[in-house]
């Protein structure tokens, strides 16, 4: 019985969402060059062995990036994800399929992370 | 390439109608099923065949496909001609809105050959065959090719469409540069036909709450003005992870808009003053 003004107003402005939206703009920016140095060195190291990707990953330069990567990289995907679940999953799945993504991407960076931080400080 | 205006020629064609079936998905009470057949009268040379959707909540059950033979040399160039032709000479029952037959007043948006456009500035000439012609989309369909834009309009009100000024009335008129005038181009002409907002897929899914393409370049015709004063409330309106953010620049409002204007620059400039003023 709701007016239908009353309807398009709904909840009213929640004021924000430009900082998830610019978050997205700026990691996907990042990304580009991340995506390329990746690659390259993936392809640069195609040969060579364990111990050379080791010793790759070890110097400050590699390592950092990395890291830097894996930040973007999954920050990225979790802004993504939830533009997608927004759009897409209008019943209360949304709220679960939305901390089941934040979730599951801190933990894919935290693992990542962890592996090269070990990498680097490994003797 | 980046779609600017519905004058663009495409470099391809996509598919018309994705290879699904017919009805697919479409709840048993919104199939369509086929209608009668109107031949054309008797003696007639050049004919066109057109499909059109067929719906009357009051006496049918199911919406049908009516087609309709149409003799040309009877009839206007366009395909508003048409329509009136078929309610004078055929059916009188055949429900459409317009005004002012030439692509001013916004009352004629129907989906032709499966794009969005004014019956009244398209050619008969330039239809498929046979031509086929459907309501909006996504609305809610009160008679044969009349779609309820109820909520569109609440949205469109919830904007404040008009001059918000706190700046006492002058005078004379509110003056504005040409330069500044020029701001506005671009985006004063849009009749709110809502060609755009019904082919805005985001406005499909989400359009209890995203305002779509029309409402969204009527805010920027207000955003634009030099004469407004109420930037802070508007932005504030529209800032919104659903209202503004669920325009995923598809595009399909600009590739549709019957007056060549390109609400997708809109929504973008938006975008562009709200990081702004983040700092
Ligand atoms: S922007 Fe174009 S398609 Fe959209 S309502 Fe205005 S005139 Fe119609
Ligand atoms: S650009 Fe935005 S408003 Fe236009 S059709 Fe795409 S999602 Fe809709
Ligand atoms: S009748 Fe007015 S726009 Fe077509």
């Amino acid at each position: 019985m709701r007016s239908p003004l009353a309807r398009a107003e709904g909840l009213g402005s929640a004021k924000g969402g430009v900082k998830h939206w610019w978050a997205e703009r700026v990691s996907a920016v990042a990304l580009v060059p991340l995506t390329v140095w990746f690659l390259g060195s993936v392809i640069a190291h195609a040969g060579g062995d364990y111990d050379a990707v080791i010793t790759w990953l070890k110097t400050p330069l590699a390592s950092l990036a990395m890291i830097v990567l894996l930040l973007a990289l999954f920050h990225h995907t979790a802004l993504g994800l939830q533009v997608v679940i927004e759009d897409y999953v209008h019943s209360d799945a949304r709220f679960a399929a939305l901390i089941a993504v934040r979730l599951g991407c801190l933990a894919l960076a935290s693992a990542g992370i962890v592996a090269t931080l070990r990498i680097v400080f490994s003797p | 390439m980046i779609v600017e205006s519905s004058d663009q020629v495409a470099r391809f064609t996509l598919l018309k109608r994705f290879p699904v079936p017919r009805n697919f998905k479409v709840t048993p009470e919104s199939r369509i099923e086929k209608g009668r057949t109107w031949p054309a009268p008797p003696g007639a040379s050049r004919i066109k065949t057109f499909e059109v959707y067929r719906y009357d909540p009051e006496r049918d059950g199911n919406p049908r496909i009516d087609t309709f033979e149409v003799d040309l040399d009877d009839c206007g160039p366009m395909v508003l001609d048409a329509l009136i032709w078929i309610k004078n000479k055929v059916d009188s029952t055949l429900a459409f809105r317009r005004s002012c037959r030439e692509g001013v007043c916004g009352s004629c948006a129907m989906t032709l050959d499966g794009t969005n456009w004014l019956a009244c500035t398209r050619f008969i000439s330039d239809m498929s065959k046979p031509a086929t012609i459907y309501p909006l989309a996504n609305l809610p369909v009160i008679k044969d090719l009349v779609p309820d834009t109820t909520h569109l309009f609440a949205q469109y009100e919830m904007i404040e469409p008009w001059l918000h000024a706190t700046t006492p009335t002058p005078e004379k008129e509110r003056l504005q540069s040409p330069q500044e005038r020029s701001q506005v181009d671009g985006y004063y002409e849009c009749i709110l036909c809502f060609c755009c907002t019904s082919g805005c897929p985001s406005h499909w899914w989400n359009g209890d709450r995203f305002l779509g393409p029309a409402v969204l370049l009527q805010s920027w015709r207000w955003l634009a003005d030099s004469r407004d004063e109420a930037k802070e409330k508007r932005l504030d309106t529209l800032e919104d992870p659903f209202r503004l953010y669920r325009c995923h620049t598809i595009l399909n409002c600009t590739r549709t808009c019957p007056k060549g204007l390109n609400p997708g620059k809109a929504i973008a400039e938006i975008k562009k003053m709200v990081v702004e003023r983040e700092g």
